[in-house]
C-alpha cells in the first residue's frame, strides 16, 4: 500500500493539424491515500486518460510532479500496474505466461513465477484457463486475466483505464463486484478511469470529476465494501451519490 | 437441389472428403490427376512430335535414369543447399535489419528509401555486374539468393513490427520489461506472423532466382540440368526439371511453412484460419 501524489500536473502537446499547442491538462493536484480506491470521471476529452498515461510513465509530463510513495516517477515501471481498455494481453503467451510475465521480468525463476501466477488466477476464478491462449477466452475472461496480470506484480498503485468498457453489461457488473472484492482483500491503491458515473461510484472511496483539464469536484463515497449491485441498486445513498456525480459531469 | 449435383455430392465429393480426412496426402495428389490425364492424352495423340512434346511415361523413365546415374540427387542437393544457405543468411541479416527499421524512426527515415530503391533492382538485374565482379561462381549465386530472400523478410518484418499495438509495448514496460526485453518478448513474437509471410515470399522468389542464376552461371543444380538439357535438345529432361521445381516447392510449403504458420499466428488468433 503506497500513496500517489500529483502536484500541479500539466500537459500540453503540439497538434500538427491545428498547428498550435493544445492544453490537455491545465493544473491537477491530487493525493491518493495508501489503499484508497479513487475513480476519475469526466466527459470525453477532459484529460482523464492523459493523466493516467502520465502516471503510468507512458507520456512525459509538461509540468508538475508525480510521486509514488514519495518518489518521483520517471517512465513506466512495475511499481505502477496498468489495466488497459484493450486488455493488452500478449496473444502468443498462454494465460499462465501472461500472468507470470511481471514476475519473469523481475527475475523470478520459472517454477516460482508459475506458482505466483496460479495463485492469482485462482483469485479471479481462472485456474481452468491457465493453459489457453487469450484469443480462446471471452472478453470478460480476458480482462480478468488483465487485472490479475497487473496484480501478480504487486504494484504499489494499480491504474485502470476504462477496463470494463468493452465487455457486455452483465459481465461488466460481475467484474465490478469481483474488483471490489479483490480490492478489499488486497487493499491496493487504485486509480480507476471511467466515463460511467454509476461504475465510478460503485467502485470507489472517492470520485474525482475532471473538466477541461482541471479537477472540478471531489465526492466521497462512504459505502461499505465489498459492494454488490443487488443491494446497492436500490440503496438511497448510492442513488443520490450517483445523481450528484452525474449532475457534476453533465455540468462539466 | 439439382439431382445430378446431389448424385455428385453423394457419390464423389462426399467420399473424396472422407478419404482426404483419412489420408491427407490425397489432397496433394488428386488435383493433379486431371492435369496428368490431359498431358498424357495430348502427348499420345501425337499432335506434336514425340521428342518435342514427350508424355508422362518418358519423363518418369528419365527421372529413374537420372536418379540411377546419381545426377538428379546431386543437382537437387546442390540447389537445395544453395537455397538453405542463402535463406539462412537472408534471415540472419533481414530480421535484425527489419527490427531496427521498424523500431527506430530515425533508422526508418534514413534507410526506407534505400530499401525501396534496391528492392526494385530485381535479383536477375544484378547478374551482369556480378558476373564481371565475381565471375561464374558460387559467390555470384549466393549474392543473388541472399539479395532476393533479404528484401521480403526486411519489408515484412518492418510491417510486422509497426503493426504491434502500442498497448502491448506499454503493458510490457509497465510490468517491468526493459526496452531490450520488450524486443525479445513483444516485438519479435508480435511480428512473427509477418516475418513468416516474408520468409514464405523470400523463399519463393529465392527459389526462382536460384534457378535463373543456375541457368546463367551454373555448373550444377536443377537450373543447370535444364539448361544443359536444352543444349542436348532433351525436352524430357527440361520437363523433368520443371516438375521437380514445382514438387519441391510444394513440399517446402506444405511440410515446412504451413505447419509453422499453424503453430504461430493462427494458434494465437493473430491471423485468420482459412
Amino acid at each position: 500500500m503506497k500513496s500517489l501524489v500529483l502536484k500541479n500536473l500539466s500537459k500540453t502537446y503540439f497538434d500538427p493539424y491545428a498547428g498550435s499547442q493544445v492544453i490537455a491538462i491545465r493544473d491537477v493536484s491530487l493525493t491518493v491515500q495508501p489503499g484508497e480506491f479513487v475513480s476519475i470521471v469526466g466527459p470525453s476529452g477532459c484529460g482523464k486518460t492523459t493523466i493516467l498515461n502520465m502516471v503510468a510513465g507512458f507520456l512525459p509530463v509538461s509540468g508538475g510532479e508525480i510521486l509514488v510513495d514519495g518518489q518521483p516517477v520517471h517512465g513506466p515501471g512495475p511499481d505502477r500496474g496498468v489495466v488497459f481498455q484493450s486488455f493488452a494481453l500478449f496473444p502468443w503467451k498462454t494465460v499462465l505466461e501472461n500472468v507470470a510475465f511481471g514476475p519473469k521480468m523481475r527475475g523470478i525463476g520459472k517454477a516460482e513465477r508459475e506458482r505466483i501466477a496460479r495463485e492469482f488466477l485462482d483469485l479471479a476464478g481462472l485456474a481452468h484457463a491457465a493453459d489457453r491462449y487469450p484469443n480462446e477466452l471471452s472478453g470478460g475472461m480476458q480482462q480478468r486475466v488483465g487485472v490479475v496480470r497487473a496484480l501478480a506484480n504487486h504494484p504499489d498503485v494499480l491504474l485502470m483505464d476504462e477496463p470494463f468498457a468493452s465487455v457486455d453489461a452483465q459481465t461488466r457488473m460481475t467484474l465490478q463486484e469481483e474488483l471490489t472484492r479483490i480490492w478489499q482483500e488486497r487493499r491496493t491503491t487504485v486509480v480507476f478511469i471511467t466515463h460511467d458515473v454509476a461504475e465510478a461510484v460503485f467502485l470507489a472511496n472517492r470520485v474525482i470529476v475532471l473538466s477541461k483539464g482541471l479537477v472540478m469536484t471531489e465526492i466521497d463515497v462512504p459505502l461499505e465494501h465489498p459492494r454488490h449491485w443487488d443491494t446497492l441498486m436500490e440503496d438511497e445513498r448510492f442513488k443520490s451519490l450517483t445523481a450528484l456525480v452525474l449532475q457534476k459531469v453533465r455540468a462539466a | 437441389m439439382n439431382p445430378a449435383l446431389r448424385l455428385w455430392n453423394l457419390r464423389v465429393w462426399g467420399p473424396y472428403m472422407r478419404a482426404t480426412a483419412r489420408w491427407p496426402v490425397l489432397r496433394s495428389i488428386v488435383p493433379f490427376l486431371p492435369l496428368l490425364a490431359l498431358w498424357w492424352a495430348v502427348a499420345n495423340a501425337e499432335i506434336f512430335p514425340r521428342a518435342f512434346f514427350p508424355g508422362p511415361s518418358e519423363v518418369v523413365s528419365s527421372f529413374f535414369t537420372l536418379m540411377y546415374k546419381g545426377i538428379l540427387p546431386e543437382y537437387l542437393a546442390d540447389s537445395v543447399t544453395r537455397l538453405v544457405v542463402g535463406a539462412a543468411a537472408g534471415v540472419a541479416l533481414g530480421i535484425p535489419l527489419g527490427l531496427l527499421v521498424g523500431l527506430s524512426q530515425r533508422a526508418h527515415t534514413a534507410l526506407w528509401p534505400i530499401l525501396l530503391f534496391f528492392q526494385a533492382i530485381g535479383d536477375i538485374a544484378w547478374l551482369p555486374i556480378l558476373l564481371i565482379w565475381f565471375g561464374f561462381g558460387l559467390t555470384t549465386m549466393t549474392f543473388v539468393i541472399v539479395y532476393t530472400v533479404l528484401f521480403p523478410i526486411v519489408l515484412n518484418t518492418v510491417l510486422g513490427v509497426r503493426s504491434i499495438p502500442l498497448d502491448l509495448h506499454r503493458a510490457a514496460r509497465s510490468l517491468g520489461a526493459s526496452r531490450a526485453r520488450v524486443v525479445w518478448e513483444v516485438v519479435l513474437p508480435g511480428a512473427m506472423p509477418n516475418i513468416i509471410t516474408g520468409l514464405r515470399n523470400g523463399l519463393g522468389y529465392g527459389w526462382r532466382a536460384l534457378i535463373a542464376a543456375e541457368i546463367i552461371v551454373g555448373t550444377s543444380g536443377i537450373g543447370f540440368l535444364m539448361f544443359d538439357a536444352r543444349r542436348a535438345g532433351s525436352v524430357v529432361e527440361i520437363m523433368l526439371g520443371m516438375i521437380v521445381l514445382g514438387v519441391l516447392w510444394y513440399i517446402v510449403d506444405a511440410w515446412v511453412l504451413a505447419p509453422i504458420e499453424r503453430a504461430t499466428g493462427q494458434r494465437w488468433g493473430m491471423v485468420q484460419r482459412q
